[in-house]
């Protein structure tokens, strides 16, 4: 039971740690608080489940629709919502506000459409639903797969963000944009490509849910509590924390389930944001850039 | 080289910058003094980019007008800026801020011999390459920031206090490497507190005063100068 609940939390950590990557993206380089960012998750949710139950497509499959138009996605939004706040914007402090209150609309707007198109029920498909031996434990195949996808990207991101000079000009912005515009990188183009980057992130994450978790028109807000405190927990801007903290959180959540009461993995989740935040005030990593 | 003409900079209604104009000719390294809110950032800055001038400036690099460039753009062009209190990256490696200063289009190819340029500046920086800036002693900073600086292979290096905060030892450990990036070629535009230090490496200065430009004179001429000798060196000298 102990392995079958270790792996189980890993699944879950690996595609929280997705999640928290895209968020922290969006938060620490873009400076942007996105309250939409879980309508993103549950709208390649849907795609995935809509794709699979008329077209019979493998959500693998979806993701190589919904990774470029996650980030198509943030880019536009970011062009047409962020844009404007941005240029009006004279402290980071005031873009916050503004960006939370732009986006706590843009939340409304998309989990509108997605109760009228979808309704408001329970959905899920049932995706390799079959159980395969692990470490002499049973897992459902598409447990699996989630877990595989999540150390893929997220692997994948980790290594574009910290060996190339391309991730390293964003995580200098997320340190110092001033000081990023003084070595010639374009800040404001790097947002907007850090927004969209956490877009995709958030497109992947999806369907990586949806192929083993139910979901409705409004869980987007959970999910977007569960990638801000793991952002927090992380530190703000800082992936490798994301990374971390998003594993750890799924494997608190998985086994308080397991061995003390389903029932408490909210509490599990809130008290260990408390406990590390008690910790170390900055995050497990500190606010950095690593 | 660098032509500023007429150039004017408020924030909201405070004035910081009155119809300032000077030149840096190539090769030249001209110092800027002047006492505490005279506005010698605000120049340098709207130079940089990162403010933007009044209607009416003109800031011209080899003739290309920059007044309304954003700071990537102006770098681009060959001016870079180490801004009060070095802006490094603190939270990353010497080797990530020195690949970071050959960000830049005009400096990307030339980037395997900037790192030895810069290496061979700052023996120090080679063996500290993986150490997180934020570690170092303040002379190490200043180092990388000059070696970011350097990489993106500026024809003009703006130096906003570089002294600041430093020991003076260290100070003129500094004033020796930023003659050794003078000899090579490079225009240097300096704002200092250490007037006798940046006056000893200077062509020419500049005496700002609530956002003007009050004195000019070769370096040699102002050293000797009543005024300057009053207002920064101290009148028993
Ligand atoms: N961001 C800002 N907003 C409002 N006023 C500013 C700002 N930056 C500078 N000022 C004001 O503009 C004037 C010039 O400032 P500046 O920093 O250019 O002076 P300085 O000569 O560099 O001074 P110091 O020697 O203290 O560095 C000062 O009166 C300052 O208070
Ligand atoms: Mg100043």
């Amino acid at each position: 039971m102990l392995v079958t609940a270790i792996l189980s939390g890993l699944v879950l950590g690996g595609t929280y740690a997705l999640l928290a990557m895209g968020l922290t993206l969006q938060y620490g380089i873009a400076r942007i608080m996105n309250l939409a960012y879980g309508e993103l998750i549950i709208v390649a949710a849907f795609l995935a489940y809509t794709l699979f139950a008329t077209l019979g497509l493998s959500p693998v499959w979806t993701l190589f629709i919904a990774i470029p138009a996650g980030f198509a996605l943030g880019w536009g939004i970011y062009g047409v919502l962020m844009q404007p706040l941005v240029r009006r914007a004279r402290t980071p402090a005031g873009l916050e506000i503004d960006s939370i209150l732009a986006t706590f609309g843009l939340l409304f707007v998309i989990q509108g459409l997605l109760l009228v198109s979808f309704g408001a029920n329970f959905t899920s498909y049932s995706y390799l639903n079959v159980a395969v031996d692990v470490f002499g434990t049973k897992l459902a195949a598409n447990r699996l797969i989630a877990l595989a996808l999540a150390v893929v990207l997220g692997g994948a991101i980790y290594f574009a963000l910290t060996r190339t000079l391309w991730g390293t000009a964003l995580r200098a912005v997320s340190v110092s944009p001033v000081s990023a515009s003084l070595v010639g990188i374009d800040v404001d183009r790097a947002a907007r490509t850090a927004f969209a980057l956490g877009g995709a992130l958030a497109a992947a994450g999806g369907v990586v849910i949806s192929m083993y978790q139910t979901f409705t028109a409004t869980s987007g807000v959970v999910f977007t509590m569960k990638a801000l405190i793991i952002v927090i927990m992380g530190g703000v801007g800082n992936i490798l924390g994301a990374l971390s903290a998003g594993l750890v959180l799924g494997l608190a959540e998985t086994l308080v389930a397991t061995y003390v009461d389903p029932g408490l993995t909210l509490a599990t989740t809130y008290g260990l944001f408390i406990a590390i935040l008690l910790w170390r005030p900055t995050g497990l990593f500190g606010r950095a850039a690593r | 080289m660098l032509e500023v003409q007429g150039l004017s900079l408020h924030y909201d209604r405070h004035v910081a910058l009155d119809n300032v104009s000077l030149k840096v000719g190539k090769g030249e390294t001209v110092v800027i003094l002047g006492a505490n809110g005279a506005g010698k950032s605000s120049l340098l800055k709207g130079i940089a980019g990162l403010v933007r001038p009044a209607a009416g400036s003109r800031i011209r690099f080899n003739g290309i007008p920059i007044e309304t460039a954003s700071p990537h753009h102006v770098l681009e062009t060959g001016i870079a800026l180490i801004p009060e209190g070095r802006g490094v990256f603190g939270d990353l490696t010497v080797s990530e801020n020195l690949a970071l200063g050959a960000y830049a289009r005009r400096a990307r190819d030339e980037r395997e011999t900037s790192f030895e340029l810069v290496f061979g500046l700052f023996p120090r920086l080679a063996e500290r390459r993986r150490q997180f800036v934020n570690t170092m002693s303040g002379g190490e900073q200043q180092m990388v920031a000059i070696g970011r600086a350097l990489m993106s292979r500026p024809e003009l290096l703006m130096l906003d206090e570089p002294s600041l905060g430093l020991a003076p030892v260290v100070v003129h450990e500094l004033f020796r490497s930023l003659d050794l990036v003078r000899q090579s070629g490079l225009s240097l535009l300096i704002v200092e507190q250490n007037v006798r230090l940046s006056l000893e490496i200077a062509d020419r200065g500049y005496l700002a005063d609530a956002g003007r430009i009050t004195g000019q004179g070769t370096a040699s001429v102002l050293l000797d100068d009543p005024a300057v000798k009053r207002a920064f060196l101290g009148a028993a000298v």
